[in-house]
């Protein structure tokens, strides 16, 4: 067994011949839901499954993440917090606003910020960023996973508002939750166009990747604010 | 210009801050100042900065600070939105799919009870909680006594014997059947009383089953209050509903309000009309439950008088007549699978 940063706060764990994708755990000894923990080198690491996780497919597609140890780092639809405590793990010195508007997971969610020191909690509609301006700083991260057909917009006006100017985007696309029947890929090409002109704020894609076989009809996506041209 | 922070209020003038009242470093009152209301009129403009601003005007020390005590906050405040968001229509919609539950299950108990008993005693003649009753009650058909109506048939039965270890087997099974009938109709109960307390118009129009249902379906009385009546007319009737929307049927007439009895109990040609003015005044009564609380039985007086007026106008069966146009095939049996 062997373990190899691949990306900061990122490793990958030599087990057997299989190569498994972990984040090193930040609260030793117990697991969030039910991933596997591995010891290695005195550290304890925890499994991060692929399909279960967009941001670790995305990983796996050779994207570049750019959160770093002490980013702060907008994630908008937690959910019940799968992904955000893999985040959390890569933030020593960081800190996640993790933005949910269901109170049911919210719930869960909350346990999870219970154990770890990290992480704050927003219930709130995330295509409202006025509802939370009070409470998220200037980011260098926003990472977005909200299967809501204006995913777009909502990315763009909380860009607009909480994205420092060198700041990344890193978003999911879910063409099922835009356009049921419509072709993936020509959702894609429409999403992308979106939000290269449509709104306010405009984004520079650096590189996007379709999150086949561990999410299907998905696509990966980062990318920077477009500096407004005076 | 004012903005407001989760730690405090700030006055920005041309060049930047020119005032900062932090609020006290109370987590508990943090918190409920982080859920007021008029924080989108004062939020702070795309790419202002709170957390600098929080440490050069001595709200808190450094970077950690900020961080922990942010993270105490908004994990206080969020417990805070989340326990308001238990409202008492919440426990209904509980309820009820408890009750969806509790029959699901119960049906699939009394129909094994049925086979098993039947082996016994297959002249009983009896389903669901009768049966249920009946066998937690005697067990055996031996202990029927004389004067129970079953006795005749119990003493001449075709059906095997039963072991008494088989008999005690079999009575713990339907007890616990029992025991879910009982928690039913407890649950059932609690309903009503609920329905009552909470939308008394509701309840007084659609009946506090079904107001409920309307209620789990909707996702709370608030959100019932704020549907079209033709949307609470056809609620629960999706299938039909699509079908529909397809271009593939005519529109439904009703959904789950067809249990009412004025739906219920009318011939087939009056019922979709009074569903009509059913499901006008359900929400009209989900407004005054919403809104003013109290109860206005006059609503009930009108819905009766319209009702009534309905089946005097139309008093008997249209004649049917088939739709011209090219391409009716009939009347379209089965539908999508």
């Amino acid at each position: 067994m062997d373990v190899n940063e691949i990306s900061e706060g990122i490793f990958e764990v030599r087990k057997g011949g299989k190569k498994i994708l972990a984040t090193k755990n930040a609260n030793p000894g117990s697991n969030v839901y039910g991933e596997n923990l591995l010891e290695e080198e005195g550290e304890e690491y925890r499994a991060w499954d692929a399909r279960r996780s967009k941001l670790a497919a995305m990983v796996l597609k050779k994207m570049k993440v750019p959160i770093k140890s002490d980013s702060r780092v907008l994630y908008l639809g937690a959910a019940s917090g799968t992904t955000v405590s893999h985040v959390s793990d890569m933030l020593p010195n960081g800190i996640v606003y993790a933005v949910e508007f269901s109170p049911r997971t919210m719930r869960e969610l909350i346990q999870l910020c219970d154990t770890r020191s990290n992480i704050v909690p927003i219930l709130a509609d995330a295509s409202r960023p006025k509802l939370y301006a009070h409470i998220v700083e200037q980011v260098d991260v926003i990472f977005q996973d909200v299967a809501q057909p204006n995913q777009a917009q909502i990315a763009a006006v909380n860009a607009g508002q909480f994205l420092k100017e060198d700041g990344h985007l890193l978003l999911s696309i879910k063409a099922r939750s835009i356009d049921t029947v419509a072709n993936p890929s020509k959702v894609f090409k429409e999403e992308v166009n979106k939000l290269e002109k449509d709104f306010d704020t405009q984004f520079k894609i650096i590189k996007k990747h379709d999150l086949a076989p561990f999410h299907e009809d998905h696509l990966g996506l980062v990318a920077k604010k477009k500096l407004k041209e005076n | 210009m004012k903005i407001i922070t989760w730690y405090g209020i700030l006055t920005i003038g041309d060049d930047g801050v020119t005032e900062c009242e932090p609020f006290n470093k109370d987590v508990d009152e943090l918190a409920e100042l982080l859920l007021q209301k008029d924080v989108v009129a004062y939020s702070p403009g795309s790419g202002f900065d709170i957390r600098t601003v929080a440490i050069e005007c001595g709200f808190v020390e450094n970077d950690e600070e900020y961080n922990s005590l942010l993270r105490d906050v908004s994990i206080r405040a969020a417990k805070l939105q989340i326990s308001r968001t238990n409202t008492p229509d919440m426990q209904i919609i509980q309820a009820v799919e408890a009750l969806d539950d509790i029959d699901d299950v119960v049906n699939v108990l009394s129909e094994r009870l049925s086979e098993w008993y039947g082996l016994h005693f297959p002249e009983l003649g009896l389903s669901s909680e009768p049966l249920v009753r009946f066998v937690s009650e005697f067990g055996s058909r031996n202990n029927v006594p004389a004067e129970h109506p079953m006795f005749e048939k119990a003493t001449s039965s075709m059906g095997s014997e039963l072991p008494s270890a088989d008999e005690e087997l079999i009575m713990g099974f339907a007890s616990n059947a029992c025991e879910l009938y009982d928690s039913r109709h407890s649950i059932e109960a609690s309903i009503v009383r609920n329905m009552e307390k909470m939308a008394p118009n509701v309840t007084l129009i659609a009946g506090s089953l079904i107001g409920a249902r309307l209620i789990s379906m909707t996702g709370g009385l608030a959100r019932l209050s704020q549907l079209p009546s033709s949307t609470v007319q056809v609620m629960g009737a999706n299938r039909a509903l699509f079908k529909h929307l397809r271009g593939r049927a005519t529109s439904p007439k009703h959904g789950i309000i067809f249990n009412n009895p004025l739906v219920k109990n009318s011939p087939w040609w009056q019922r979709g009309k009074i569903a009509r003015a059913l499901a006008a005044k359900i929400s009209l009564a989900a407004r005054m439950d919403v809104y003013s609380g109290e109860l206005h039985p006059e609503i009930k007086v009108n819905l009766e008088k319209k009702v009534n007026f309905i089946k005097a106008a139309n008093p008997k069966p249209p004649v049917k007549q088939k739709p011209a146009g090219k391409g009716y095939k009939g009347k379209n049996k089965g539908g999508e699978r």
